[in-house]
């Protein structure tokens, strides 16, 4: 095993899986262009075969080196540091929150899930006095709507379930009333 | 060249409805791109439809003042938070941020400051002068072949930034040229990879990617730090870098304005490639190399200069030859076409008076950066007071309504999301997102022209090798490869 790691393998597993499933994908649009004679397929897969090469160099340096460093530009000695559970599953809640926030967003609208994920995050963040809390989600969301509503009137997503959908519309009448438009 | 210009600085200050977009366009773009989360592009995005309204030069010029300043922005998140602004602005974070982490914050931002406004105002400058001669030369020299050519040099350079290995560099570089490749070919338009999703047959918007690459997963990081601890709020320092120490640096000031204004010039290749390949010959040619990336000025000059330098020199194969060199550059063909107007030569010659305002008011929206960049990069330092827990969630929401602005997609936020936990992960075992994203920005046009360069030399590869811009770039591509890999080799150390 040389001097490979379980986190080595881990990697290089997830990398030989990324070029699987690119590869077997790429049978699904493998058809002739009239004017191009590599077709569709050829830039994908030379990339592809290309990320093969580059994951089994770095499973043989991994091999061979370990986790050493070379001399690259830019590069931080900042590790993750995942030994306790705390931070663990802080670090998945952290991760996960957005996602869920951004699976709302169709349904529930901006103007209504914000405020709930704003407190959330600096919840996650380590806050914990509450008034700290709803003061500073307030500030963030009235900031937010300033810029964005009223200010450039952008479009944002309204939801599209109800009640949402009837709070979303509210706040965009109320901002066409006090605007006069 | 010198009665065009006062006649297009008068018809740009002679009218007070003009005056007033012209300094929305300086304060806009500053603040967009100084704000973590949102960018240049997001403004850009947002205003478009309103430049119906306008005059076709108001429009124009507002576009061409927000690239300037915008790219100047993004420098500052880059350096505060390591959040760049914008693609263009990642290679600063390299030495920027450690500063920051070293209590010189004021002196990066100030260093960034006077070499976005010297790169800036040096390529409005030529780009006064030499529109139409190097336009001709551009058209003559520079074709499909060289544009691969110069996107190969580029994505070598990416493999060797910010990873911990040259694999993990390259790996980095065709992680994001795998991503480039989801969507329509470029030739043929055939869909790839959308998995059954309509929306991805346009491919991975940029924005949503860079903003979940960048933004995104340095959220996450500093929640792991918050976490686990390990936090440490940002020093915040005034002290502005000293004239002789920016004078020091005069060499690297003017390679970079050379190296941003090369870049700048070739269609589709743009700013972004500028400052990593600036930073990469700043590396090159430096006497201790081992210093960049722990906090060096002169990488926060090199790239500075370089991006700015870039904005100019993005403008002549806009205007030249109606070829966007960028996203924002794009934005300003679609105002063009709003007015019934066409970018291309014969701009020239039916709207003189257009060049001449926005050439006008690129010079002077430089030079603002030079005037209010010092006096509100004070103001901005301020940023670094502010808890992260506090700061973290509006980046949050500026992000997410940047990604959801530029195509009305709730699958872009997704995209930013995911790449935010991508990056976030990637960037924990050693891999380089600065890579990942050029190889994403030049994936597509690599490929396009790779493709037209192929139908071009009737698929005869050699004849690359017979074009002296393209050979050079190919060799130089090869010669930084293969230094790279031997000085990586040699300098492996502490197995862990």
């Amino acid at each position: 095993m040389g001097r490979l790691t379980l986190s080595n393998l881990i990697e290089a597993a997830i990398f030989f899986l990324i070029v699987g499933i690119f590869y077997g994908f790429s049978f699904e649009f493998n058809q002739p262009i009239e004017i191009y004679i590599f077709g569709a397929t050829a830039w994908p897969r030379v990339v592809i075969f290309l990320l093969l090469l580059a994951t089994l160099g770095n499973l043989w340096f991994h091999y061979r080196h370990g986790n050493a460093k070379q001399a690259t530009l830019g590069q931080t000695d900042d590790k993750a540091d995942f030994s306790e559970v705390g931070t663990v599953r802080r670090m998945v809640a952290v991760l996960l929150t957005p996602f869920v926030f951004a699976y709302l967003l169709k349904p529930v609208g901006i103007y209504f899930s914000a405020p709930f994920f704003i407190a959330s995050i600096i919840w996650l963040f380590g806050e914990r006095r509450w008034t700290a809390i709803l003061i500073m989600t307030l500030s963030i969301y009235c900031v937010f709507i300033g810029l964005f509503l009223i200010i450039l009137n952008a479009p944002l997503p309204q939801g599209n379930v109800s009640p949402f959908y009837d709070f979303s519309a509210w706040v965009l009448k109320l901002n066409a009333k006090l605007q006069g438009i | 060249m010198i009665e065009n210009f006062l006649a297009g600085s008068a018809a740009l200050f002679g009218d007070p409805f003009t005056i007033g977009i012209f300094v929305f366009g300086v304060v806009g773009g500053m603040l967009f791109g100084a704000i973590p989360g949102v960018s240049m592009l997001t403004l850009a995005a947002i205003l478009l439809p309103f430049t119906a309204g306008l005059e076709p030069a108001q429009g124009v010029m507002l576009f061409a003042v927000i690239y300037c300043t915008g790219t100047y922005g993004g420098a500052i998140t880059a350096i505060l938070f390591n959040i760049p602004g914008s693609a263009e602005n990642a290679p600063t974070a390299f030495d920027g941020y450690p500063m920051t982490q070293k209590g010189q914050s004021g002196k990066a931002v100030g260093a960034a400051v006077l070499c976005s406004a010297i790169g800036g105002i040096a390529s409005a400058l030529v780009m006064m002068a030499a529109t139409e001669p190097l336009a001709n030369w551009a058209i003559r020299n520079i074709g499909p072949p060289e544009i691969f050519a110069l996107v190969f040099f580029g994505l070598v350079v990416a493999s060797s930034v910010g990873a911990r290995t040259i694999w993990k560099g390259w790996i980095s570089v065709l992680i994001g040229l795998l991503i480039a490749t989801i969507g329509q070919d470029p030739v043929g338009g055939i869909n790839r990879y959308n998995f059954g999703m309509t929306d991805l047959a346009a491919g991975i918007a940029f924005i949503p990617a860079i903003l979940g690459f960048f933004a995104v997963s340095e959220i996450f990081v500093q929640a792991e730090k918050k976490a686990s601890g390990k936090y440490q709020a940002p020093k915040v320092s005034m002290a502005f870098p000293s004239f002789i120490e920016l004078w020091m640096h005069k060499i690297a000031v003017l390679r970079s304005i050379l190296v941003g204004f090369f870049c700048g010039i070739l269609p589709g290749i743009g700013a972004t490639l500028a400052a990593f390949m600036s930073y990469g010959e700043a590396v090159r040619w430096s006497k201790n190399r081992e210093e960049f990336g722990k906090g060096k000025l002169e990488g926060v000059i090199s790239a500075e200069t370089a991006n700015n330098a870039a904005t100019g020199a993005a403008m002549i194969p806009l205007l030249a030859l109606g070829l966007p060199g960028g996203a924002l550059t794009a934005m300003m063909v679609a105002v063009f076409q709003m007015h019934d107007l066409q970018p291309g030569p014969l701009v020239f010659m039916l709207s003189p008076d257009l060049i001449w305002i926005v050439f006008a008011a690129m010079f002077y929206a430089n030079l603002s950066i030079l005037i209010i960049g010092v006096l509100e990069t004070k103001t901005i330092l301020n940023l670094l007071k502010i808890p992260f827990q506090f700061l973290a969630p509006l980046i949050l929401m500026l992000a997410t309504t940047g990604a959801y602005i530029g195509r009305g997609l709730v699958l872009d936020v997704m995209v930013m999301f995911l790449a935010g936990i991508i990056g976030y992960l990637l960037r924990r075992s050693g891999f380089s997102i600065p890579a990942i994203v050029l190889g994403l920005i030049l994936g597509k046009i690599g490929e396009q022209n790779f493709a037209q360069g192929m139908q071009m030399v009737h698929y005869d590869l050699g004849t690359y090798f017979s074009r002296p811009i393209c050979a050079i770039l190919i060799a130089a591509g090869v010669i930084t490869l293969a230094s790279n890999m031997y000085r990586a080799f040699t300098s492996t150390k502490t197995s862990g």
